[in-house]
């Protein structure tokens, strides 16, 4: 209640003393995310490169979902956000799976003649990984 | 010289005290981001459709991008996300120099994504590995790899749009940063674009595992 005085509205508006608190503002929380997100990188490529089949879209969607938290959290300051800031990001999430979780199990589910020409159907699914190994120019 | 560093030309009237600004400039942001992540949302969807009933292909043109070029631009996009960061940060302890070098670089990191991604666009021409009815690739002709590369280019496409945009606000930054306009008393404009290069920063890091390492 006494910030809605004047006294209250003043101080809000200049805060002199939060000038001398933002200089223990540290760093190294950002440098600690940016190694963080290098090293990560770097397990995505390797991990990437090997091709591990079943695995790979997994561990690469892993990967890239702790990168994004690091970066929402530490980068874009989620973690010190307000409740309502954080709603609003988290909602946009259960949307984005919404949309995907949809749109996926419709197409995962659909009958031969609804499948474009040329996509592989039931069991022929199975075959595009092994096939693909002869088939590289390498 | 205006005196804008100063409280009362920072708080518009309609606000009762600068953190309540602070909080609404940084909800209508995050409103505005939530709307960015729905609209590249759209295209990862279509994304997941086609490669769930390409997998073959997609997986063949993945191999024919340039993975060198894909994985340095990751890194330099996750350096300029903490350069950026670093700005903020030196904006709010008041070193003001440091801050308006860590934006300069931030924005030559921009440059060099855009200068490498030019590179990889010109050997798709070359190649004519093209979006839709202009594919020609001569390496990869099975059903589905024409979607790959119409994909591949929506998405690269708008991310990239999205970095000349982040580079351009950015660059506007830059210019206020210099003048001091940023400091430990206030700094959510900066703040505010600083949140925008990182969300191009996340959409990127989804984007280079899907597209060069399936």
């Amino acid at each position: 209640m006494g910030e809605s005085g004047p006294s209250g509205r003043a101080s809000g508006a200049l805060h002199p003393d939060d000038g001398h608190a933002e200089h223990g503002h540290s760093a190294i929380p950002y440098v600690v995310v940016w190694i963080a997100l290098l090293i990560f990188t770097a397990l995505t490529y390797l991990t990437g490169k090997e091709h591990l089949g079943a695995w790979a879209l997994f561990i690469a969607l892993a990967i890239a979902c702790v990168k994004s938290a690091l970066v929402a959290l530490i980068f874009m300051h989620l973690k010190d956000s307000s409740g309502m800031t954080r709603l609003v990001f988290g909602t946009s999430l259960v949307f984005v799976a919404v949309l995907l979780f949809f749109t996926v199990g419709d197409v995962a589910t659909r009958f031969r003649p609804a499948t474009p020409a040329g996509a592989p159907f039931g069991t022929e699914r199975a075959q595009p990984e092994g096939l693909l190994e002869h088939e590289l120019p390498e | 010289m205006s005196h804008e560093g100063l409280a009362e030309g920072i708080v518009a009237h309609h606000f009762s005290s600068l953190e309540r600004q602070n909080e609404a400039m940084r909800l209508g942001m995050w409103l505005f981001l939530a709307t960015e992540i729905l609209l590249f949302a759209g295209l990862f969807c279509g994304y997941a459709v086609y490669r769930f009933q390409f997998p073959l292909a997609f997986a063949e043109c993945s191999r024919h991008l340039d993975l060198t070029a894909g994985t340095v631009n990751t890194i330099v996009l996750i350096t300029s996300s903490f350069t950026v960061a670093l700005s903020i940060h030196f904006a709010r302890t008041d070193q003001r120099r440091a801050a308006v070098v860590c934006l300069a670089l931030t924005i030559l990191f921009a440059l060099g994504f855009l200068g490498i991604k030019a590179i990889e666009y010109t050997a798709h021409f070359h190649e004519r590995a093209l979006p839709g009815k202009y594919y020609a690739f001569e390496e990869v002709k099975i059903p589905g790899a024409a979607m790959f590369y119409t994909l591949y280019f929506l998405m690269t496409g708008l991310h990239g749009l999205h970095v000349v945009v982040g580079m351009s606000v950015l660059t506007w930054l830059l210019w206020r940063t210099n003048q001091g306009r940023y400091s430990s008393r206030y700094y959510t404009g900066l703040e505010l674009g600083g949140l925008y290069w990182h969300l191009v920063d996340l959409v990127w890091i989804f984007l280079y595992p899907l597209l060069y390492l399936i």
